[in-house]
This record gives C-alpha cells, structure tokens and sequence, in this order.
C-alpha cells in the first residue's frame, strides 16, 4: 500500500443469496497504470467493477477510491465508467449524450469533448441521434461519454466488444496516452490478447483473484507461452485448491 | 401459411405471457376490480342530501276547527322519503350552511305561506339551491315540486277543502318554484359540473404515463447505472425530472385550459391563473406519481397496465364520475388518498363557486404535500439502483 494506489480493495467478498460473487479479492492498482481484469463471463468482473464505484455495497471487507472511502458520491466526479453494454440516451445526438454525462459530473469542456469525439472517430456523426448508429458507433459513443468529464481513473466494463480491430488499437494506443498523463484505468475483459496491453493483469475466476502480476510474469510462473494457458493453470490450481476448502 | 408454424407461435406467446406473472394477475384482477367499483358505485343508493327548511308560517286556523300548517306540511311530505334529511334552521343561516357544504338547498317558507295559497290557489315554492352541479340542483327542484304536489293533493280531504278559495288558472300547476342559486346558475349545464374535474384528470393523466415510461427507460437502456456512477444523487435526479416533465405538463395544463375555456366555452368563475396553478401542481404530482410506479414496472407493457390499476381507480373514486360525497362511506379513505381528489374540490370551488387561494388553499397545501411525500418515496424507491 503507497500513497500511489488509486484503488485499494482489502479482502472485499460479496454475496447474493447463496451466490459468492466475489470472494477475498486484495487489490491494489497504481496511479497511471493500466490495470487488465482477465477472466470468463460470469467472473466476478462486472461485480467488482460496480462495488469499486459504490454501485454494490460489499457483504464485507473495505474499498478505497483516490484516496476516499467508498461509497462516496463525491469522488464519481473523477471517475469514468463504462458499462458492458453502451448505456446512451437514443433520442439525443452523440454530441449531447457526451455533455450531458460531461455535466453530470460538473465539468463540461468544449474543447475537450471535441477531442474525445475526434477520438472516437465519430465527428461526422456527432449530430447524429444515437437511435440511428450501428452497435460498434453506440461502443464509441459511450467511451467518448466515459471520458466526457476528464476522469482521473477510468473503470471500463469490457469497453473493445463489438468495436473493429483497427479502432481497437486506436482505443488501447489512446489508453497508453492517458495512463501516461497520469490516469488510472482498470478494464476487464475476457480476450486475452487485449490483455498484453495491461501494465499489470488479475486473473478473475469464480469471484476469487487466482493471479496477479504483468503478462511476462505470469507466463514465466507458469511456463507456458500464451496468457491463455497461463490462465487455464491457474484456474486448474485454483479448483484443486478451492476443492481443499 | 402452416398450421404448425402458427401453434408453434401461439405456444411461444401463451408461454411468454405466462413467465410474465404480473399479466396473467392482471388479466384476471383487474376486470373484476373495475367491475366491483362499477357494481358498487352504480348500486350504491345515493346518501340523503341535507335540505335546510326555514319555516316562518304562521298558518291558519280553520273557522271548523284546527290549524293548517302549509309549509309543515310540505316539510313532513319531504321527510317521508329518503331522498332529503331535513335541518330546521333560520333564514339568515342559509346561505352560509349552504356555502359550507352543511345543506345543498333549502326551502324558505314565509309567514303568510298558507294564507297566500288560499288566496291564490297557488304556492310558490322559495328554493335556495348551492348550484354548483346542476344535475343535482335539476334533481332537487324536481323532487321538492312533487312533494309539495302530493302534500297538497292531500289537503283535499281536509278541513282545508272547506276554504273558499279562488279559482286557480286552466291548466296551471298549484306549485311554483322560485329557485335561486348560491352558486353557478341556471346558465350552468353538467359540462361544466365536469369540466373543472375533467381538465385536472386530463392535466394528471398523460404526465403519468409520460414520466413512468421515460423513468423506466432510463433504466432499461443501462443510463440509470450511468448516472448511478456519477456525483447525481437520487433527488437530483427525481427533481430533475419533475422540472423537465414539469414544462410539458405546463404547455399541456395551458393548452387545455385554453381550449375548455375558448373553445369549448366552459363557464367559470374565480380567477384563470389559481386554476392554472391548481392543475400544475397536480401534474407535477403526476410525474412523481409516474417516477414512482415505474419502480414497479420492467416492461413499458407493464406500464400499460397502471391505467386499469392506477388511473381507472382515480377516476372512479376521485371525483370524476361520481361526487367523492356520495361514495359510499368505506371507499370514500381511498379518495382522500388521491391527489386527484383534492385537485377537484379546488377547482370546483374556483371555477364553480369562484373562490380564491384565501379558500382552496388548504387543498393546494395537502396537494403540496403530496407531491413532497412523492418525491422522497421515488427517491427512496431508486435505492437499489443510486447507491
């Protein structure tokens, strides 16, 4: 723990029901880093993504976010959240959804939002209402909305589905910029190659954090040569262990 | 076409509308409510109405022996049925009972009631109405004649068949009504009895429905949790939307008002700006109304179903088609649990009586307070999804 972790979670578990959706995850992740959250649909991603912005309150253990207790209102000015799904209003134009979400969190730069649109690719379409775009330009939209207020850390809920390669190297090449200005991003995912881009990744599994460590390291440890395979030892070992329990 | 492809699909819709629970409750609840309110509103006898009776006559003693009371008479013949309760009371009471509700008319005999009908063969009947629902006032006038018909036809077999009366007119009837009205008039017809209730009903209706479905997007298309996850607190956003539904729940009160008035040329006393403002505040009540069905709705289907649920229920009990005051007693709870309700009587009372905010702002008050009351329960409702 140093004064440069944006986010610190300390054996944070969540039920619903019987359901152990997160199970003891210690996290840490590092101002301007970019930190991967790897792991199968039904992981515990989406869940540890929403306790972190207060969204689900934990059964037990304890988060902190730039510094505040969670949930803190507050401190989602400087957070940028992108949910799984694109989240837009469809009757607005991009250019609207994008100040409106700006202006939520109090800061409406008009300058910047037309770099995040430019960003995006989507200047041509910026009049045009979301109704009318394909699934990949909502993707993009809701990103430029996720970036609209300038965030100091970024939790982005698979942010590259349904988004071409050629712009997904756009977005990741973006991301190494902000995480370079000092911004801190976690995103999930469940595709691995996406995950060479991480700083630092976390193995999700069942709710539990099987692995941490940078893409090299967790090779290493595993003696495979694809993160795929790393993945599967450590799920292979988890289970022996999580069978022990 | 094929057979098989159609009961495949019939199957899939029977299947799709049974996982949905809520319908198939609705499909059998809600006709047998509506028809319960029916059947009870339509048979419900009416509770008697209050008829003040300010009887000054002095009578007169036949010369063969006993009093003729005329106007007691007539009183008795009117209490026989269970049409009227009577309330004795004094001249100068009238019109104040009748403006608080108390009475809805009252008859004044004067003192010399039974020696002018001797005089003339003819009584004439003093009926002070409230008149504010011309149904009503059509209702008691006719009644009061024909009670005072009937007590006079029974005078025939008394000492008063032995007066020596004047020959009344061919064809002329023995009892004429003088009727005056406290309020309204006889230029009132029962359009405008409804109207003010009407364009409140109206005003409510379609902000409802407005507010719950664009609540219930909000949520369904994923910007619920959006906003969820930015400083927007649950007020923010509840108040948010009061303002922003509240503008066209404006335009819309203006518009009616407009056009009942303009166009259909409604009458109507009292000033154009308190009804404004009465219907505004309903409407406003409507959208919070709205935010808060719409926690219990996932579908815009089941939004739908508010109307049977909801809204039909409101108009039923709150004063649409019957007056709250003639429900029977354990439904009328439910009307004081209406903000519709309380919209009628204020604008009944500006546009029928021409009160101002000095009287209806007791229902302004509780109408405030039910919009407040609205807005936290909405608030509160929203929990689970603003942390």
């Amino acid at each position: 723990m140093t004064a440069d972790d944006v986010v610190q979670t300390n054996d944070l578990h969540k039920r619903f029901g019987p359901i152990h959706a997160i199970d003891g995850v210690t996290l840490s992740v590092r101002r301007g880093e970019i930190y991967g959250l790897l792991g199968p649909n039904g992981s515990g991603k989406t869940t540890l993504i929403r306790l972190l912005l207060g969204l689900l309150r934990p059964t037990s253990g304890s988060i902190r976010l730039l510094g505040e207790g969670v949930p803190n209102k507050a401190i989602l000015g400087q957070v940028g959240y992108m949910t799984q799904a694109s989240a837009l209003y469809e009757e607005l134009t991009v250019r609207e959804n994008v100040a409106f979400f700006a202006e939520m969190c109090g800061r409406k730069d008009r300058a910047w939002m037309d770099e995040v649109i430019e960003l995006v690719d989507l200047q041509d379409r910026s009049r045009s209402p979301v109704r009318t775009l394909s699934g990949g330009l909502r993707q993009r939209t809701s990103l430029a909305c996720t970036l609209a207020h300038r965030p100091r850390l970024l939790l982005l809920d698979e942010p590259t589905v349904g988004v071409d390669p050629q712009l997904r190297a756009t977005f990741w090449s973006y991301f190494r910029r902000l995480a370079d200005s000092g911004v801190t991003l976690i995103v999930s995912s469940h595709v691995m190659d996406e995950a060479e881009r991480c700083d630092r990744l976390g193995f999700m599994r069942q709710g539990k954090l099987l692995a941490e460590g940078t893409a090299a390291e967790l090779r290493r440890q595993t003696g495979t040569s694809t993160l795929e395979e790393a993945f599967l030892q450590f799920a292979a070992a988890g289970s022996t262990e999580g069978g022990s329990r | 076409m094929s057979s098989r492809r159609i009961l495949s699909l019939a199957r899939r819709v029977i299947r799709q509308v049974l996982r949905d629970r809520r319908t198939v409750a609705l499909i059998v609840v809600a006709p047998l409510l509506i028809l319960t309110l029916g059947a009870i509103l339509f048979r419900s006898t009416p509770a008697p109405i209050p008829l003040g009776i300010v009887n000054e006559d002095h009578g007169i003693t036949s010369p063969v022996g006993g009093t003729i009371n005329l106007g007691q008479r007539i009183a008795d013949e009117l209490a026989a049925g269970d049409t009227f309760t009577l309330v004795a009371l004094s001249r100068n009471a009238v019109d104040d009972s009748l403006r608080d509700g108390s009475l809805q008319a009252a008859i004044v005999f004067p003192e010399d009631f039974t020696t002018q009908f001797l005089d003339d063969r003819q009584a004439v009947l003093d009926l002070r109405l409230e008149g504010s629902n011309p149904t009503r006032s059509l209702a008691i006038s006719a009644q009061v004649t024909q009670a005072a018909m009937r007590s006079l036809a029974s005078l025939a077999g008394t000492a008063m068949g032995a007066f020596p009366v004047a020959q009344a007119g061919e064809g002329k009837l023995p009892v004429t009504l003088h009727a005056t009205y406290l309020f309204g008039g006889q230029e009132f017809d029962a359009m405008d009895f409804v109207a003010p209730v009407y364009i409140a009903f109206l005003g409510m209706f379609f902000v409802f429905l407005l507010a719950c479905v664009a609540f219930l997007r909000e949520r369904s298309q994923g910007t619920m949790e959006r906003l969820a996850a930015t400083p927007a607190t649950r007020a923010d956003i509840v108040l948010g939307y009061m303002l922003g539904l509240g503008l066209f729940a404006v335009i819309q009160v203006a518009l009616i008002l407009f056009y009942t008035v303009w166009v259909l040329k409604i009458h109507y006393l009292g000033s154009l700006g308190l009804l404004f403002l009465v219907i505004t505040l309903l409407a406003v009540a409507g959208v919070t109304m709205g935010i808060l069905a719409s926690a219990f709705a996932r579908t815009e289907f089941q939004v739908i179903q508010f109307i049977p649920l909801v809204i039909f229920p409101q108009a039923l009990l709150g004063g649409l088609f019957w007056e709250v005051a003639d429900l029977p007693a354990y439904l009328r709870p439910f009307a004081y649990l209406m903000p519709l309700y309380y919209a009628n009587r204020a604008m009944r009372d500006v546009m029928l009586k021409g009160w101002g905010l000095a009287e209806i702002w007791p229902n302004l008050a509780i109408l405030a307070g039910f919009i407040a009351a609205l807005v936290i329960l909405s608030a509160l409702m929203m929990r689970r999804e603003v942390a």
